[in-house]
C-alpha cells in the first residue's frame, strides 16, 4: 500500500514535533498503526488561570488532510469561552477557508495547507491566554469573562484543580 | 511498505541536534509547504511562491488561492521553477552524506586549529562575504574538486580524519585564474564568450575540439592542460539539463472539464478515453477525472515525466484513500479493507491480537455456560445462543448478550478479528466450541 500525501505528511509532522516540541506541547498518534488520530497535551499558559493545568485533546485527521483542516476536541473538562461544553475547539485556523458561519473570520487566519499540528497547538495554546469573545462556543463562558473576570478566573482554576485530581 | 518507519522519515529537524543547526533551515526551504516534502516538480505562482506541481494543483482545486498568501491563483498560470528541482535534486543527493559527517564526533580540536588554511576556511564559513570575490571564486572551485573526490571515497571510509586530510593536501595543478573579462570559455573549443552565448555556440559553430584561442589570455594557456576538468565539471550540469529536454517535448496536457455542461454519458466516455474506471456515481466519476487530470498535468511539468502506468498506480492510490474505494470512515471497515490486503501479515495480526481472541472465546464459553444453566431442558436455545456468542462480529451487536457486547465495545475490530479468529487462528477450537457443546472446554 502506497503511503499517500496525508499519511507521508502526517508522519513527517509528528517525527518535527518528537524532535523539536514545542514548549508545553506534547503531540503525536494516538497508535501507529492509524496516523488519522491523534493524541495531544497541552500545558495551561503560565500567568493565566489555566496555568499548571495539562490539557489533553484529541485531533482528528481527514484523508485529504492537509487541503481540510483536522478536528480538536478536549477530552477533560475545560471551561472557556472558545470551546463548546463537549470540549470542541472553536478556533478560526480550524475552519476551512470556504465556510465562514460567523462572518468575522480573516482569511488569513483560517486554515490552509501550509498550516501544521504545531501551529494549531501553538495557536490554541495562546487561545487559553486570551479568549476571543467575538465568536463565544461556550455562551456562559464568555459572559463570565466578559462581565465577572474574578469569577470566571476562579471557576477556571477550579476545573484545573478537579483535573488534576486535587 | 514503511508505515512505521519513524526514523526513515527525512525531516529538517534532523540537522538540530548536529553541529550544522544552520543547515535545518536550508533544508525547510527546500521543502514544500503543502506536504513539507522535498519540491517534486516544483512550480511557481505568479505570487512567486513555489509548490509541488501536484500540491498545489490540489490546493488551487479545493480553493483557488495560494495557501501562503491567499492571492487568487489559477492552474494556467503556473510556471515550472527549474532552478530549484535543481538545487533540491543536488541537496536530497548529499544529504545523508552531510548528515552522517555532521553527526560524527568532530575529530581532536589540537590538530585542527594550527592549520592556518583551515583557519581561513573556518573564517569565511563564520561570515561569508568577508572575503575578496577573486579568492572566493578560488576556494569554491577548490571545495568542487575536493567534494568530487570525496564523493567518489565515499563507501570506503568518509572519516572526518580523511576529510581534514584532504583539506591540507596542496592543491595538485595551480588553480586555473579566469580572466576577469566577464566572459567564459566554451566547454568543448575553448573559446571565450558571453555566457548567454555559450548553448548556441555549442549548437551551431563549436568546432567540436579545443582550438588555439585566437588571442589567447597568457594565463589560460599556461594552465589550459588542467581546465578541462574543471571547466567541464562547471558546465556539465546545465548542458546534462538541456540536453534531457531536447528530445522528448513534454506529453500534451488535459484540459480542465467543465463538469456543470457535459452530461454523465460524456463524462463515462471521457472516462474511458483515459483508459480510467467508470465506477460510482457522478460525483466520484467527476472527482476522479479531476484528480486524473491533475496527476497528469503534473507530470507534464515534470523535467523527468513518468510512464502512463505510474500515473495509473498513482490514481489507484487515491481511489484507495479517497475515492470509490476509500475506507468508509469507521475503523472497523477500515481494518477490514486492510485485511482482506493481499500482502496482509496474517501470522502477525494472530500473534498481536492473540489475547483477544483468547477473552472472546473465554467469553464465548461463559455465556454458553449461563445459557446452559438458564435453559437445562432447551437444546436448540443452547445452540442458538452459542451461534450468537460466535457471531458476535456481525453489525448487529445489539442482539447479543450484554457481557460480549462490553467485549465488543473495547476491542472495536470485530469484524476482521472473526475472519482472521477463523483463517489464521485456530478452527478447531472454534469447531469444538461450537460441536463440543457437552464435553469440556478444550483449552487452547
Amino acid at each position: 500500500m502506497a503511503q499517500t500525501t496525508a499519511h507521508r505528511r502526517l508522519l513527517g509532522e509528528y517525527k518535527a514535533l518528537s524532535t523539536n516540541p514545542p514548549e508545553g506541547i506534547t503531540a503525536g498518534p494516538v497508535s501507529e498503526d492509524d496516523m488519522f488520530v491523534w493524541e495531544a497535551l497541552i500545558q495551561g499558559p503560565e500567568g493565566t488561570p489555566f496555568e499548571g493545568g495539562i490539557f489533553p485533546a484529541e485531533l482528528k485527521f481527514p484523508r485529504d488532510y492537509p487541503l481540510a483542516p483536522p478536528k480538536m476536541t478536549f477530552l477533560g473538562e475545560i471551561f472557556h469561552p472558545n470551546v463548546y461544553t463537549n470540549g470542541v475547539v472553536c478556533i478560526s485556523i480550524l475552519h476551512p477557508p470556504g465556510d465562514d458561519p460567523n462572518q468575522y473570520e480573516h482569511a488569513s487566519e483560517r486554515w490552509s495547507p501550509i498550516q501544521s499540528v504545531e501551529k494549531i497547538l501553538i495557536s490554541v495554546m495562546s487561545m487559553l491566554a486570551e479568549p476571543n469573545d467575538e465568536s463565544p462556543a461556550n455562551i456562559e463562558a464568555a459572559k463570565m469573562w466578559r462581565e465577572n473576570r474574578a469569577d470566571y478566573e476562579q471557576r477556571v482554576r477550579d476545573g484545573v484543580r478537579r483535573m488534576l485530581g486535587l | 511498505m514503511n508505515n512505521d518507519g519513524f526514523d526513515s522519515v527525512a525531516d529538517s529537524t534532523d540537522w538540530l541536534a548536529t553541529p550544522l543547526s544552520g543547515l535545518s533551515a536550508v533544508e525547510a526551504a527546500l521543502r514544500c509547504q503543502i506536504c513539507k516534502d522535498f519540491y517534486r516538480t516544483p512550480m511557481l505562482t505568479s505570487c512567486n511562491h513555489t509548490f509541488c506541481s501536484l500540491c498545489i494543483r490540489r490546493a488551487l482545486s479545493a480553493d483557488g488561492k495560494c495557501p501562503l498568501c491567499r492571492a487568487g491563483e489559477q492552474e494556467m498560470k503556473l510556471r515550472s521553477n527549474w532552478s530549484m528541482e535543481e538545487v533540491v535534486a543536488a541537496f536530497t543527493q548529499t544529504r545523508s552524506a552531510v548528515l552522517d559527517f555532521a553527526r560524527k564526533p568532530p575529530p581532536a580540536l589540537p590538530t585542527r586549529t594550527d592549520t592556518p588554511k583551515r583557519k581561513t576556511d573556518d573564517l569565511v564559513m563564520d561570515d561569508g562575504d568577508e572575503q575578496p570575490s577573486s579568492s572566493s571564486q578560488q576556494r569554491s572551485s577548490k571545495r568542487l574538486r575536493s567534494s568530487a573526490r570525496l564523493s567518489k571515497t565515499r563507501g570506503i571510509e568518509t572519516t572526518a580524519e580523511m576529510a581534514r586530510q584532504e583539506a591540507h593536501v596542496p592543491d595538485p595543478e595551480p588553480t586555473p585564474v579566469e580572466p576577469d573579462d566577464g566572459l567564459v570559455a566554451c566547454p568543448i573549443c575553448w573559446r571565450r564568450m558571453k555566457a548567454v552565448q555559450v548553448d548556441r555556440h555549442i549548437d551551431t559553430s563549436c568546432p567540436g575540439e579545443p582550438q588555439p584561442a585566437p588571442t589567447p589570455p597568457a594565463q589560460l594557456l599556461r594552465s589550459s592542460s588542467s581546465k578541462p576538468t574543471s571547466l567541464t565539471s562547471v558546465f556539465a550540469p546545465s548542458s546534462t539539463i538541456s540536453s534531457n529536454n531536447k528530445p522528448q517535448p513534454p506529453p500534451d496536457r488535459l484540459p480542465a472539464l467543465n463538469y456543470s455542461m457535459l452530461r454523465e454519458t460524456q463524462l463515462r466516455k471521457e472516462l474511458v478515453e483515459q483508459g480510467l474506471s467508470t465506477s460510482g456515481n457522478r460525483g466520484m466519476l467527476e472527482r476522479r477525472h479531476r484528480e486524473w487530470v491533475m496527476i497528469w498535468n503534473a507530470n507534464c511539468d515534470s523535467q523527468r515525466p513518468r510512464r502512463r502506468a505510474e500515473l495509473l498506480h498513482d490514481l489507484d492510490v487515491w481511489e484507495r484513500t479517497l475515492g470509490s474505494r476509500a475506507p468508509t470512515g469507521s475503523r472497523a471497515a477500515n481494518t477490514g479493507a486492510q485485511i482482506r490486503d493481499k500482502d496482509f501479515d496474517g501470522a502477525a495480526w494472530a500473534a498481536k491480537h492473540d489475547t483477544s481472541f483468547k477473552d472472546l472465546i473465554a467469553n464465548a464459553r461463559r455465556t454458553r455456560a449461563q445459557a446452559q444453566v438458564t435453559t437445562p431442558d432447551e437444546g436448540d436455545g443452547k445452540e442458538s445462543s452459542v451461534n450468537e456468542t460466535i457471531n458476535i462480529s456481525d453489525d448487529e451487536t445489539k442482539t447479543v448478550k450484554p457481557t460480549v457486547e462490553k467485549v465488543s465495545d473495547t476491542l472495536g475490530l470485530l469484524d476482521t478479528e472473526r475472519i482472521v479468529g477463523v483463517s489464521v487462528g485456530d478452527p478447531p477450537t472454534i469447531i469444538q466450541l461450537e460441536e463440543g457443546k457437552e464435553s469440556e472446554p478444550v483449552p487452547i
